[in-house]
């Protein structure tokens, strides 16, 4: 593997993330409790033995800065082994922002050479699965393939979110449908590509647009080396609140095939916050812990059913936890009930609060298209205030304060938002 | 600010740590279900800003190199910061092994030395506690002494483990030492030595030059007692918790600290820092508590997956415990399994043992102690590294387990209580 040097592609901004993409870019998003999202991509790239990623940024890379570090949580770090950090720059005749997924490769070309690269295997940063990129470079040699895609089944209703590749019996791709309304096949593609690096530098060069899937892979059909690599396991895309809820859900849930304690996925735990450094968690005599994935630093003295701590949260007696995800030192004081809640980073929830109550299946008024299935986001340092009552599908905004709130009372699909 | 150097004494063989000193020095032993001992130490002189160390082993060095690895976990990575690993070696001067404390340090006067430090600060590496060595300088210097001695009071029936100092009441931190025994018969002082010492730099070369040729090993034995006339020696009284763990009752005590409420040892304030590539931590997943768990009063690191009954014990990472079994008043090091059905209470497991179904290991009958269950007789069944204790098999209390025990190598019966199997 040391002729393949990947690109992952971590810039997009998770808009259908809503608050939680606000401040960070997708493949930031804290997940599994002690990890980013990016970390699943970067602990397959590091099991697959590449020893070079070039990681694109664009929207806010700050926190993905910090993460990344100098790549040593993952052992990208040596002479020849690195995980560099590729924002956009102005050149002499580059444009400075990237317009697209191809143009962010196409503008690091050169990244790729230094080290050396035959192939180049393209990546996206924002889903959660495990795979051994091996079997598939080794099966675009094999097939001395100028691009390989690799591609899974999914059901046929989710076919209009995927590009979708029509192959003959030898896994050859002959047609190509970027998210088609009616499709004609359910082999979906993952967004992961092996591309032979001469022809993807001659296809960058006379490129009709700047994305992979709408132009480029299209593109490459003629010339019939086109391949799709058949992926069979568990994988997630995570770019909505509720397929993130869903697959963290999945973690709880032994045969859904998310084995997260099985996976060894690597992730920076010497980052600002020191999560590693933590104590081990501690567990209260009066508390109650089912199905539940709790992480170092934590502290529990109340009820946590079906959900997910991050380190450093705190569950103060007769507090109850159900089918929530709740990230790094959140706290829920004395007394709190919170149902399907989703509550970012250092968020705190005043004392006999119940959030997330309610069953008339009302959307959020705000965002009908991001809350609808019940649950509820509380974002990043909003502290909600005691004995304060929020229904389902609401949106409490970042760093809100407890007098932000002006109703004791917030029905299903509010917004608390932040004046401040 | 004056510079110092510090030197960690953590080569020592401490045999009362049983067959947990086996494969490792006291030093590098888990504590507390992430740490290893020697991280006190290191933190605390990470936390007092003294970043030049140099670490004295010999014995089964190999798991502390792992450990100390790089040094950039205590911040101690750069041209005026480092960790030395200082194992004894051949050469022109030198002679081979280290004979004692005073002997280790003497060795290394040419490390110390070339770091040109105004003190030089000598601790051990086996204990537990934090401590902010900067006001024992500070007290040094306001006292104008050559050596400073840390002292700690204790309350216990018998001292006589311990180095005794006698202090003269100069004010609340201490003063002059007055006396200073090593492990004394009858009990001259109820403050005793922390193995803390601070010498100017000069005083410790001059000490060691003329005292090693009359033939002396340890600073506590041999050196204070006989030198105390002729130095300006004082003794700083340290109040605060000390754990110091030299047998397997303390060492089950000061894990079982962590999980009383109002305890002195507040790990969580003390900004401890562990080397976190060591034992695959980087890896280990927070913990999985399922749905047929019961988890009570105990602290539990990443990567264990909890099916059964858990009550005031301490999980190392990677920790797995069956449905239907039951842990009580136990420390599990890394990676022990607790298969489904068993009973495992008052006992302490070293690394990747396993416990088969059904198994009944340590204290017998609804935590009641042993007819005998006096203080001195000890009731703690301990399981040395990769041992596999049988199905079904029981295992009585206090009872000794040596490593990589398998099935075979058990009794056919069962183990009475404070059997060995060596």
């Amino acid at each position: 593997m040391r002729r393949t040097v990947a690109f992952l592609l971590a810039g997009g901004m998770g808009s259908r993330l809503n608050i939680l993409g606000w401040l960070r870019a997708k493949p930031a998003v804290p997940f599994g409790g002690n990890y980013r999202i990016i970390d699943f991509t970067l602990s397959n790239i590091m099991h697959s033995q590449i020893n070079a990623v070039g990681i694109l940024t664009q929207y806010r890379p700050h926190s993905l800065m910090d993460h990344i570090g100098d790549g040593s949580a993952w052992d990208l770090i040596g002479r020849t082994r690195t995980a560099t950090i590729l924002p956009p720059s102005t050149g002499i005749k580059d444009q400075d922002w990237y317009r697209g997924t191809a143009d962010s490769v196409a503008q690091n070309m050169n990244f790729a050479e230094k080290y050396n690269a035959e192939r180049i295997l393209v990546l996206s940063g924002d889903h959660i699965y495990k795979m051994d990129y091996t079997p598939m470079v080794e099966f675009h040699k094999k097939k001395k393939a100028l691009v390989t895609i690799a591609m899974m089944q999914v059901p046929w209703e989710d076919t209009h979110h995927f590009g979708i590749g029509i192959v003959d019996e030898k896994n050859r791709i002959i047609d190509w449908e970027e998210k088609p309304k009616k499709a004609r096949n359910n082999l979906a593609s993952m967004g992961i590509y092996v591309f032979d690096i001469d022809f993807l530098r001659s296809a960058l060069e006379v490129r009709s647009g700047h994305d992979f899937g709408k132009h480029i892979i299209p593109a490459a059909l003629d010339n019939q080396r086109v391949f799709a690599f058949r992926f069979q396991g568990y994988w997630a895309d995570v770019g909505t609140l509720h397929s993130y809820w869903q697959t963290s859900m999945d973690i709880l849930d032994s045969r859904s095939g998310l084995h997260l304690q099985q996976w060894k996925v690597h992730t920076n735990m010497q980052e600002r916050g020191m999560i590693g450094d933590r104590p081990p968690f501690r567990v209260g005599k009066t508390a109650l812990i089912r199905n539940s994935l709790i992480s170092n630093g934590c502290v529990v003295e109340g009820t946590v059913i079906n959900s997910i701590l991050s380190p450093g949260v705190h569950i103060k007696k007769q507090t109850c936890v159900h089918d929530s995800i709740l990230m790094q030192d959140c706290l829920a004081e004395h007394g709190a009930c919170l149902y399907s809640v989703i509550a970012d980073k250092r968020s705190r929830i005043g004392a006999h609060a119940q959030i997330g109550v309610g069953d008339s299946h009302i959307p959020n008024r705000q965002f009908p298209d991001h809350l609808f299935s019940g649950l509820t986001v509380i974002g990043k340092e909003a502290a909600l205030p005691d004995n304060i009552v929020v229904g389902k599908n609401s949106i409490v905004e970042p760093q809100v304060k407890p007098d932000c709130a002006t109703q004791e009372i917030y029905s299903e699909g509010s917004t608390i938002a932040n004046h401040a | 600010m004056k510079k110092t150097i510090a030197m960690v004494l953590a080569g020592g063989r401490v045999d009362e740590l049983s067959v947990f000193t086996i494969h490792r020095p006291k030093s590098a032993m888990p504590f507390g279900g992430l740490y290893r001992i020697i991280d006190f130490p290191l933190s605390n002189l990470m936390n007092s800003g003294i970043e030049r160390v140099g670490i004295l082993s010999q014995y089964r060095s190999d798991s502390l190199i792992n450990h100390i690895g790089s040094g950039a976990s205590w911040d101690m990575v750069g041209s005026q910061r480092g960790i030395s690993l200082l194992p004894p070696m051949k050469g022109t001067r030198s002679s081979d092994w280290y004979t004692g404390t005073a002997d280790a340090v003497y060795q290394n006067l040419e490390f110390i030395n070339r770091n040109d430090s105004d003190y030089v600060l000598i601790l051990s590496g086996d204990h537990i506690y934090q401590m902010d060595y900067q006001k024992l300088i500070q007290f040094h210097e306001e006292q104008k002494a050559q050596i400073s001695l840390a002292f700690v009071q204790m309350n216990e029936p018998s001292l006589d483990r311990f180095g005794q100092g006698v202090i003269d009441n100069t004010s609340k931190y201490g003063g002059r030492l007055l006396h200073y025994v090593e492990k004394p018969n009858e009990t001259i002082s109820d403050w005793v030595s922390m193995t803390i010492y601070l010498f100017n730099r000069r005083v410790l070369n001059q000490v060691l030059e003329s005292e090693m040729k009359r033939g002396c090993d340890h600073f506590g034995r041999d050196l204070f007692p006989h030198i105390l006339d002729r130095y300006h020696i004082v003794g700083y009284k340290f109040r605060g918790y000390w754990g110091y763990s030299r047998t397997i009752e303390e060492y089950w005590q000061a894990n079982m600290e962590l999980l009383t409420e109002s305890s002195p040892l507040q790990i969580e304030q003390w900004n401890v820092r562990t080397n976190l590539f060591n034992e695959n931590l980087h890896e280990r997943a927070p913990s999985l508590v399922g749905s047929s768990a019961l988890l009570l009063n105990s602290l539990v690191y990443n990567g264990c997956i909890i099916e059964g009954s858990v009550e005031n014990s301490i999980l190392f990472p990677g920790v797995r415990i069956g449905a239907g079994s039951t842990v009580r008043d136990s420390i599990l090091m890394y990676d022990t399994v607790v298969h489904s059905g068993a009973v495992v209470d008052k006992t302490i497991t070293d690394v990747e043992v396993e416990i088969g179904e059904g198994a009944h290991v340590g204290r017998t009958a609804n935590g009641s102690q042993v007819a005998d269950g006096s203080a001195s007789s000890p009731d703690i069944t301990i399981i040395g590294r990769n041992s596999r204790v049988p199905s079904h098999y029981h295992i009585g209390s206090g009872c000794v387990i040596y490593p990589n025990k398998v099935e075979t190598d058990f009794p056919s019966q069962s183990m009475p209580a404070k059997r060995i199997l060596q």
